[in-house]
């Protein structure tokens, strides 16, 4: 009904190959883009930017950069949170070294440094696969965050051992640090998250995409039709580590404002692990699908008491929703073992189809 | 159905009498945390707070006759949560009890802008005290310099100090690192070795490694700065490597009767600093008693009555209270707002007579606070564990604030200047 592809004829290659060969498709992102740089930040409060919007894109930032490497290539990785913590660490020595750098410049750059650890810890899965691996990335979650702990030099030598964004003008507006307000902190985010999302859709249907997917699905397989292992592993450890790192350099730069070594310990690389797995592995959208149950649902959960009126205290609060966001994750997972976007996938194919059955 | 018809008339007309029922208050959320690992050691506090505010609802009406609201927000000791909290409530609250050096850390920078007076009783950051540059930020009645600075005056008076070693064990986290500086000023002024043995957040349960170094390095004394399992972890090992109790000092943190309980008599003889003392017979347990626990209001039960935790948060509900009474005497309003409060806490003065009018006899020393001293620095009592209970061993202690002055001025100017632009308050003199 809403989804009739009757009448949208392909009459050349590169229309059958757009990004959104349906009309509806391409229709329903462009609301979602209104919504996101317009419609939400014209009336978005402080508590909602704070809480809801940034948290939400920086969290699916950095599951694509999982999902990529888990998701596309079928390297399992448990040491996400540490590669964030480089990106984080080496955009706040960039700053520090270099206060007249522009933030974003510098934030796009802390991937390169994440990138490279990422690689360095990628080389032993040329030889080991699935648990083995997710033991190997797990060494370099442990190793990094001792690591920030250990090395002074990284933070500056401060006494707290921890690090603190300090205030960043660009062209006369702060956009990180206490000074800078939300809205501008949620546009630096929304433009590189925007940005790095189409690079990531673009990189997963070309070549590279169909080499990591090779790799995934069979890699002896892969081997024999041509493709280079090596490369093929090592660019996908290579560019998941890029986007994790930049989304690492955003979560402290534009939200936390301050971050200590344990920050990035192995709780919040489970965390997006779980957002990535929900969301769906192999796929662009589910991240962001995961993001918005993992981050934003409990936040919600939390108001309604408050906007209802029941009086209850904030500490069962606090219960219910573990609970409850507890049992929503094992209900999807059951309903559909491929996550959110599979849903939203065969949704779809039911609208297109629809008003016929299988 | 009918049933959940009902259930959702009611719901929404006690919303819209709540609604409409803004009366005079003033809210002072706490960023509680009884959930999560630290839950052990935040329920007892929580509720002390809780209950001294709520006693004074009943009683007196609140403060200067305006009942304080003081809502609990859950944080679990998490971070994230806490922002989540601070965002939640910072359009209408009049104070921030962040509770977490985490939270704290990300609310400080961001007080001169909210304009929202931080209230951090014995925790947070040390140079803090300086109130000319950390203009919204309070941590009175004491500062872990403070702490540090009375345990060694203490240690010395047992005996010279010159030659002796004294092992460090702290958490290694912001919080555990906090009173290094000021140890390593007074080991080098006073001739004594300073072994700093860290535990890390994962090894806080099994210390094993941390007590086969203390055995090793044999020290005269253990100086603990601890939290959460940490503490109760490392009083099991002291107690099987049979270290000797008397000569292990806690910070007030570590004073939880419940980590000592669990060694019970074994315990006997370990220390713990503390600017607060649970006084059964303050005749503010008396009230609490009759207008709070009696009338079924409070969570709390009569073991942890006793406490010493439970106590300290009479007293940190107590100088919230004192800072608004203050602030409502000079402005002449019943509702102050965040920024009256500030002024409130800058000019809070708990003499003797006034801590007895209080009810809080014997539960904290006197200070005051000034805009240059945000600290007051009541000095503190070193309690001892006697297998059952904390009691006092020591006189009234006073830090020597002098010795590091100097370093706290240089740490806030250091901060200043990391986090530029930011206003200090020329107006004051100290």
């Amino acid at each position: 009904m809403l989804y009739r592809t009757a009448g949208q004829f392909k009459t050349s290659y590169a229309k059958d190959q757009a990004l959104f060969p349906i009309k509806q498709d391409a229709f329903l992102l462009g609301v979602i883009l209104v919504f996101a740089w317009v419609i939400f930040p014209l009336t978005a409060s402080e508590f909602t930017f704070q809480t809801l919007l940034i948290p939400i894109l920086i969290y699916s930032l950095t599951a694509m950069g999982l999902n990529i490497l888990t998701g596309y290539a079928g390297q399992l990785s448990l040491g996400t949170a540490a590669f964030m913590g480089v990106g984080a660490y080496a955009c706040y020595k960039m700053i520090t070294i270099m206060p007249w750098m522009n933030p974003i410049v510098a934030i796009l750059l802390s991937g390169v440094f994440s990138a490279g650890v990422g690689v360095a810890f990628g080389i032993p899965s040329l030889r080991i696969k699935g648990f083995y691996l997710a033991i190997a990335t797990l060494a370099a979650q442990f190793f990094l965050v001792w690591l920030f702990e250990k090395w002074a030099w990284l933070y500056n030598y401060n006494a707290s051992g921890a690090i603190q964004v300090p205030n960043l003008e660009m062209f006369g507006v702060y956009v990180a640090g206490p000074q800078a307000s939300s809205v501008v902190q949620y546009y630096v985010v929304l433009f590189i998250v925007c940005l790095l999302t189409m690079v990531c859709i673009n990189l997963t249907r070309g070549t590279l995409g169909r080499t990591w997917k090779a790799t995934r699905d069979m890699d002896i397989a892969a081997e024999l039709i041509g493709i280079n292992l090596m490369k093929s592993k090592l660019t996908a450890f290579a560019v998941s580590s890029y986007i994790v790192g930049v989304s690492g350099a955003l979560f402290v730069f534009m939200w936390r404002g301050a971050a200590e070594p344990n920050l990035f310990d192995i709780p919040l690389s489970f965390r997006i692990l779980f957002i990535a797995i929900i969301g769906g592995l192999g796929s662009i959208m589910g991240n962001y699908l995961g993001a918005i149950l993992i981050v934003g649902l409990p936040v919600v959960l939390n108001l309604l008491p408050n906007a209802l009126g029941i009086p209850i205290d904030s500490a069962t609060v606090e219960h219910l929703n573990i609970m409850i966001v507890g049992s929503l994750i094992v209900f999807f997972l059951i309903v559909e073992p491929h996550g959110l976007a599979q849903l939203w996938r065969l949704i779809r194919e039911k609208l297109i189809i629809w008003p016929f059955p299988h | 159905m009918k049933h959940f018809t009902k259930l959702a008339i009611a719901a929404v007309v006690a919303g819209i009498t709540a609604g409409s029922a803004i009366a005079q208050e003033l809210y002072a959320p706490n960023l509680a945390y009884r959930t999560g690992p630290f839950a052990a050691t935040g329920i007892p506090l929580m509720n002390g707070q809780a209950d001294y505010l709520a006693m004074l609802n009943a009683r007196d009406g609140g403060v200067g006759g305006v009942p304080v609201n003081a809502e609990e927000c859950e944080t679990g000791y998490s971070t994230e949560k806490g922002v989540e909290c601070y965002e939640k409530t910072k359009d209408r609250s009049i104070v921030t009890q962040p509770w977490s050096t985490g939270i704290t850390l990300q609310v400080l920078p961001k007080t001169n802008i909210d304009m929202i007076p931080i209230l951090a009783p014995g925790y947070g950051f040390s140079p803090m005290m300086d109130g000319k540059t950390f203009q919204w930020a309070f941590n009175a009645p004491a500062g872990y310099w403070d702490a540090a600075d009375m345990i060694i005056q203490f240690i010395e008076g047992q005996g010279d100090l010159n030659g002796k070693k004294v092992a460090f064990l702290h958490l290694d986290h912001p919080f555990g690192k906090e009173p290094l500086p000021v140890l390593e000023a007074a080991a080098e002024a006073k001739g004594f070795e300073l072994v700093p043995i860290p535990v890390g957040l994962k090894e806080m349960q099994n210390q094993s490694a941390q007590w086969l170094q203390i055995r090793r390095e044999r020290p005269d004394y253990v100086v603990m700065w601890g939290w959460g399992a940490m503490n109760a972890g490392a009083i099991t090992e002291a107690v099987k490597t049979k270290f000797p109790m008397e000569n292990m000092i806690g910070v007030w943190w570590s004073g939880h009767d419940a980590d000592l309980a669990i060694v019970g008599d074994k315990g006997k003889g370990y220390k713990s600093i503390s600017w607060s003392f649970p006084n059964a017979d303050a005749p503010v347990m008396a009230d609490i008693q009759k207008h709070v626990i009696d009338a079924g209001k409070s969570q709390t039960n009569d073991a942890e009555m006793s406490g010493v935790f439970y106590g300290r948060g009479i007293i940190i509900s107590a100088i919230l209270a004192e800072g608004i009474a203050s602030a409502q005497a000079h402005f002449g309003t019943g509702e102050i707002n965040a920024e009256q409060l500030r002024w409130g806490l800058e000019n809070i003065n708990m003499t003797e007579e006034r801590i007895n009018e209080l009810g809080l006899n014997g539960m904290v020393a006197p200070f005051s606070t000034s805009c240059g001293n945000h600290t007051g620095h009541s000095g503190g009592w070193m309690l001892e564990w006697d297998g059952a209970k904390f009691v006092k061993v020591s006189d009234h202690l006073m830090p020597n604030v002098d010795s590091y002055a100097e370093l706290a001025n240089a740490k806030a100017a250091e901060y200043a200047e990391a986090n530029a632009p930011w206003p200090v308050n020329e107006d004051c003199g100290g």
